[in-house]
């Protein structure tokens, strides 16, 4: 009898330590390079150019980071960045909410029609010039909503959420209809705070998505006023590269190197994002036991 | 109701699908209609009367500033406009404001598909079909010189006028470095091809001859021993190209550009030229060709030319490079690369380098919806004058240069400080050098500031080896036929086969990959690229006036 438990003991401590070195290689293997991104992106051209550290870079610098922020257009851009993100992320789970909510019901009319007029736009898009074509007679060309409007709508993420809606269970509805609940009341107070978990995780893909979003800028956007941070970087990144085309007498002092730049550039754009995260990832994990120990 | 309700889901989804179609139809066809047919050619009445003696600039007496948008088909192109000094300068002159966009082939089409075109555009492939098919968006410039700007005529170099002319005989784009046969017997364009080398690794070595295949891997094996830290041979990035083991090994070597009666040559298959490739196989094989060099990126090479880590190069670029090379010899005075002459032919044949042809670089053309083609064709016109060239490379004088007595132009010390030690700055304020959509490499000429020290001597070892490939030119398929398909698979597989002839393990499977890639010409049309090519350079003779 006390052989078998020390047995089992003696399994799970083998179970935990091979757990506990294979998790720590998994983490390494992902700390590490970051680290390195980041270490990097203060270090001098001329340590980096040499190359050859990991952990630690031999001459710290900022230049990096003061050849992207140097342009001051660059804080417009971040003020850009935010507002798209956070106007973007709020108005689309809100309207995919509203509509996830109408689809979910089953007593609405047509809803087979809607469900597959939104699946064929999920398996077959106008392609860019048609798009463009729209986006120019809607008059959004060079215009701040290009970013909001256009992006309302995914049936994807009104698909995940129906679902979700789908299993709050009919009685709910039911009951707070009897206590004199009106579908916006209803929607509201009750279908939105249970859901939680599906609108956080709909609202990182969409924030994640708005953030790293340039190509709308590249296709629809000629003022630079209007430029988010991920275009006004990406122009960065280009120019560096070319920078050594163009001179025409070469700099005898190495500041920054691409490299350089381009690093300091991740870190810049990579930061906020990673900082939400945290935040939201408590939806997550209630999501996960919601799921858990649904009926 | 629920039978009712998926009929009519049905239904819905057909009609859906319908009505997809027709939109789909009718937005793809009314594409591509961009542009007024006939051009807006305004009426210069009460501005000016046109005199071929003198540029409409100084003529234009139009009070407003004219508003013109740019296109530049590149996201690396600096948009700001009348900050700097050079720009500014142009603004006043001119009295306009240009708008600059930038964007990529994906921007470019929209641009067509939308039908705003801006007023002005510049484009850098002279094959894609923009190019090939201007007449049907751009105005062309021999008509808008004769109406506008006669001056124009003066200032442009009538080869490359002519070079660009399209079928209905009249040219619509004009490039930028765009080097005639005059410019290369003037002498004034410098070679951008060198084989270098540690100036102290060669002295250590006694300066060796580095001519013959079996001497230069000899030398090879010699740096190896005597610097262990270096890379014994370097070359530039491979990337999705040939980097400098190409052309530009066939130029350094002789290779002839055309068969003895005048066709298409392929010059990858040249005897001598594969005696090289055999060489630089022993030489990797010797450890002394790092498997890295075939896997950098342009960051990658930059970053070992700046810290010295070859001990020679085949470089090809010397200008693009300038600047890293300058930072190395700042750094490492007495331990500078310097050009020597390296590999030579095995059949005696001279270098035959190359440098930019008479198709040049970024190519300017005047949209057929310009608001004021007048204006746009001064802009042409102060560009391409002596005033907009030296402008453009050097500043204002007194301001930023000095005219020396001998005629030659120098920055002046404080700029020259600025460009030295504060390059953001200097970039920013002066932008000297940079806007170059007319940019010519005689200018450069004029002033012993146009180039980093570091590359003179490179450029000095260049003189008299440059020979134009002017015939070889503009000579791919054009792109959309059957053969222009069948050329890109033939390079991407040349690239891949060239790699692994230098990296191959023994002799067989180095002659293995050639007999590969040999076969691969023949499955893949090769006989018919040849006669499209061959065609194209009887053509370019045509307009070169070579017989």
């Amino acid at each position: 009898m006390n052989g078998k438990v020390a047995k089992e003991d003696l399994d799970s401590r083998i179970f935990d330590t091979l757990n506990i070195i294979l998790l720590t290689i998994c983490t390494v293997i992902i700390v590490v390079p970051l680290w390195n991104v980041i270490i990097s992106s203060f270090s001098s051209g001329k340590a980096l150019a040499e190359g050859g550290f990991i952990f630690w870079s031999p001459e710290f610098s900022l230049e990096n980071y003061r050849a992207v922020f140097n342009d001051s257009s660059i804080w417009q851009a971040f003020f850009i960045s935010v507002s798209k993100t956070t106007i973007g992320v709020v108005t689309h789970v809100f309207f995919c909410a509203m509509v996830g909510y109408g689809l979910s019901k089953k007593y609405i009319r047509g809803r087979k029609l809607y469900v597959a007029m939104g699946v064929i736009t999920m398996f077959f898009s106008g392609g860019m010039i048609p798009t463009y074509l729209l986006i120019k007679s809607l008059g959004l060309l060079n215009s701040f909503w290009v970013y909001i409007i256009p992006a309302l709508f995914s049936f994807y993420d009104v698909v995940i959420l129906m679902n979700f809606f789908r299993n709050v269970p009919d009685s709910l509805e039911e009951s707070a209809k009897i206590d004199g609940a009106g579908d916006w009341h209803i929607f509201l107070k009750i279908f939105i705070p249970l859901s939680m978990p599906a609108m956080a995780t709909i609202a990182l893909f969409n924030g994640v998505g708005q953030w790293n979003d340039f190509m709308t800028t590249k296709l629809y956007i000629t003022d630079q006023s209007l430029y988010p941070l991920q275009m006004m970087l990406y122009e960065i990144i280009v120019q560096s590269q070319t920078q050594s085309m163009q001179n025409i007498g070469g700099s005898a002092v190495i500041e920054t190197t691409t490299k350089g730049v381009q690093l300091a550039t991740i870190v810049i754009t990579t930061l906020p994002i990673v900082l939400i995260y945290p935040v939201l990832q408590r939806y997550f994990i209630s999501g996960m036991m919601l799921g858990a120990v649904k009926e | 109701m629920f039978k009712m309700n998926t009929a009519a889901g049905k239904k819905g989804v057909k009609l859906c699908a319908a009505l997809l179609t027709a939109v789909l139809m009718i937005t793809g066809c009314s594409g591509g209609s961009g542009g007024s047919s006939e051009g807006n050619w305004v009426s210069i009445e009460d501005r000016y009367t046109v005199d071929p003696e003198k540029p409409a600039w100084q003529l234009d007496k139009k009070e407003e500033a004219t508003d013109l948008t740019w296109y530049v088909n590149a996201d690396w192109w600096n948009t700001d406009f009348g900050k700097d000094i050079v720009t500014k300068k142009i603004k006043e002159d001119l009295n306009i404001n240009i708008k600059f966009i930038t964007g990529d082939d994906t921007k470019l089409n929209t641009f067509f598909a939308g039908g705003d075109m801006p007023d002005l555009l510049t484009v850098f492939d002279s094959n894609s079909p923009v190019v090939q098919k201007a007449a049907t968006w751009a105005m062309p410039l021999n008509d808008l010189a004769e109406k506008y700007d006669p001056y124009f005529n003066k200032v442009a170099a009538a080869d490359t006028l002519n070079w660009f002319q399209l079928a209905d005989g009249k040219t619509y784009g004009y490039p930028n470095y765009s080097n005639t046969q005059e410019d290369y017997d003037s002498g004034n364009i410098p070679a951008k091809t060198a084989f270098i080398i540690r100036k102290d690794v060669y002295e250590a070595l006694g300066s060796p001859v580095i001519g013959t295949p079996e001497q230069f891997q000899s030398v090879m094996k010699q740096i190896k021993e005597k610097f262990p830290t270096l890379i014994p041979f370097g070359f530039n990035a491979i990337g999705e190209g040939t980097g400098s083991l190409g052309d530009t090994l066939q130029d350094f070597i002789g290779v002839p550009l055309e068969t003895e009666n005048g066709e298409f040559y392929d010059r990858n298959l040249d005897e001598d030229y594969l005696t090289w490739l055999k060489t630089l196989n022993t030489v990797y094989r010797d450890g002394n060709i790092s498997d890295d060099s075939f896997a950098d990126d342009g960051t990658a090479f930059e970053e070992k030319v700046k810290s010295g880590k070859y001990a020679t190069m085949l470089l090809d670029g010397t200008p693009q490079q300038g600047g890293n090379l300058q930072i190395y010899l700042s750094a490492n005075e007495g331990k500078e690369y310097v050009a020597i002459d390296g590999p030579q032919s095995t059949k005696g044949n001279a270098p035959t380098l190359n440098q930019s042809g008479i198709t040049g670089w970024m190519i300017n053309f005047i949209s057929k919806d310009c608001k004021d083609p007048a204006k746009a064709m001064q802009i042409f016109t102060y560009l391409l004058s002596e005033e907009g060239q030296t402008l453009m490379n050097y500043g204002i004088e007194g301001e930023t240069y000095q005219t020396k007595a001998d005629g030659t132009v120098e920055l002046l010390p404080a700029v020259k400080d600025m460009q030295l030690h504060n390059a953001d700055k200097f970039k920013k304020d002066y932008r000297m050098g940079e806007f170059m959509f007319f940019g010519h490499d005689r200018h450069k000429a004029l002033s012993a500031d146009a180039f980093p020290e570091a590359i003179k001597q490179m450029q000095e070892w260049g003189k008299g080896k440059l020979k134009p490939h002017f015939i070889l030119e503009n000579i791919s398929p054009d792109q959309g036929t059957p053969e222009a398909r069948a050329l890109s698979a033939i390079n991407t597989k040349w690239n891949s086969t060239l790699v692994s002839m230098v990296r191959a393990k023994d002799d067989a499977s180095f002659d293995n990959a050639l007999a590969v890639y040999k076969s691969f010409l023949g499955e893949n049309r090769w006989d018919d690229i040849v006669k499209v090519r061959s065609e194209k350079m009887k053509q370019n003779k045509e307009k070169l006036g070579i017989q």
